[in-house]
């Protein structure tokens, strides 16, 4: 359970970063290492250079604007989750935080490299897709930004190219009177998820108005549950749930299968939770 | 200070227990096996060596980290604390804390003593009022013995004193 030997670079700008890993035969960016450290322990990835990203001034950074949270790519988990200013722009970056890891994970990990380590049952990529954040690259040939849901290809799978870095991620602010919910079912506290929810729900008058649905570890990558979300539009949660489940099972008719859950249970358990977000999105609607 | 060209030995400087060394290390070479092997500090234990137990548990700049999903040469220039640090220097007395957890028989095979301990000292018992919370804190390290009931309940005792003390 020891990493193979490899080589360790620690640049001091952006574009001695890009240079590193595109002189790498097989290069990796190392933020906070929460998932790369173990993945390499376990040598299920094979890397030749590290470049450790700590010393780039200016990526450590967190700014909050009324119109969205812009996270660097070195900024921790615990860091983002402190941050009250963040949390009120973007309530969901402290709900799914509050589900990622543990505190001494948190304390290490990245919000992007959680974004760029794309493991199809974690929370941050979930969230991304939820709220249309940007993921900012910078490469050998420029910068460009791409939209969440063309960033998470599949399962540890992504748009970046081996020689880009990640230098932010811009979430979007939630809309007026939205309530975000992340919730999942998984097998201990910290575990990643065996199939969870982030909701963005807009409850008018105790009637969902709209809603923003994407469930994770069901697909390889965040998956957008658009029916479930026209079934949930005018939905008052009083009556039949019966449309609501059958919606987000049709949403999720190739979810995955593994040890931990068959396809059918991720599908119900789905449902399940869609459900509770929007009564939850309901009652907190209800008493302002 | 950058390191522009990859290499694979690294000089580090590192202060673990207000000590300062200087050490070349290999860039694999993970922060756990630095404490135990390279510095000598025995006291960190490592269970699974992918992040899941917290035996490893030490503080880095105040932090509580796994010291096994960290490279050593990523502590270079921090301060760092293991449990060797907690009893005070001199004396055969406990830190309140680990006395707390031999009052109240919260430790059996005490393997993942020391994680426990860490996480604890590195946090401040006011942002932990109610027992979900502590309960929530803990939740990052395993416990094969105790159940954990007689960890929270040294917890209790011991932050109840110091709250008591102040």
């Amino acid at each position: 359970m020891k990493p193979a030997p490899f080589e360790y670079c620690r640049p001091s700008s952006v574009s001695e970063a890009v240079d590193a890993l595109a002189a790498a035969e097989s290069g990796r960016v190392l933020a906070g290492g929460q998932s790369l450290i173990p993945a390499m322990n376990f040598r299920l990835t094979d890397v030749s250079v590290l470049v450790d990203i700590r010393d780039v001034a200016g990526l450590d950074r967190v700014t909050v604007e009324p119109g969205g949270v812009t996270v660097g790519a070195a900024a921790t988990q615990s860091r983002v989750l402190a941050d009250d200013g963040a949390a009120a722009v973007v309530p969901g970056l402290r709900v799914a935080l509050r589900h990622v890891g543990h505190l001494q994970i948190r304390n290490r990990g990245t919000v992007c490299g959680s974004i760029a380590h794309a493991d199809p049952a974690a929370e941050l990529p979930a969230l991304a897709v939820a709220v249309d954040a940007t993921i900012s690259v910078e490469g050998p040939d420029g910068g460009r930004n791409i939209a969440a849901r063309d960033f998470l290809l599949g399962p540890f799978w992504t748009a970046l190219d081996d020689a880009e870095v990640v230098t932010e991620v811009c979430f979007p602010a939630a809309p007026e009177g939205a309530v975000t919910v992340v919730d999942e079912i998984s097998r201990r506290a910290g575990d990643f998820a065996v199939t969870g929810l982030v909701a963005i729900i807009e409850p008018v008058d105790a009637v969902v108005r709209s809603a923003r649905l994407v469930g994770f570890g069901v697909g390889g990558a965040p998956m957008r549950l658009t029916e479930a979300e026209a079934a949930l539009s005018g939905w008052a949660g009083h009556h039949t749930d019966s449309a609501v489940l059958e919606a987000a099972a049709a949403d999720a008719a190739d979810a995955f299968e593994d040890i931990h859950a068959t396809a059918e249970y991720r599908r119900e358990v789905l449902g399940a939770l869609v459900v509770r977000a929007a009564r939850k999105a309901l009652n907190s609607g209800a008493s302002p | 200070m950058s390191v522009s060209q990859p290499v694979s030995e690294i000089e580090v400087e590192i202060t673990i227990n207000s000590r300062r060394r200087r050490d070349r290390v290999p860039s694999r070479l993970l922060l756990s096996d630095y404490i135990r092997d390279t510095v000598g500090l025995t006291g960190t234990h490592l269970g699974c060596e992918h992040g899941y137990c917290g035996a490893c548990t030490v503080m880095v700049d105040g932090d509580a980290v796994r010291s096994c999903l960290m490279l050593t040469v990523q502590a270079d220039g921090a301060e760092i604390r293991t449990v060797e640090d907690l009893a005070p220097a001199g004396s055969d007395a406990l830190s309140p804390m680990q006395q707390a957890f031999h009052d109240n028989h919260a430790l059996q095979c005490g393997f993942c003593t020391a994680g426990f301990l860490m996480t604890l000292e590195s946090v401040d018992p006011a942002d932990y009022r109610h027992p979900q919370q502590v309960v929530e804190l803990l939740s990052g390290n395993l416990c094969r013995c105790t159940g954990y009931q007689n960890i929270v309940t040294a917890v209790a005792q011991a932050w109840s004193d110091s709250t008591q003390a102040q």
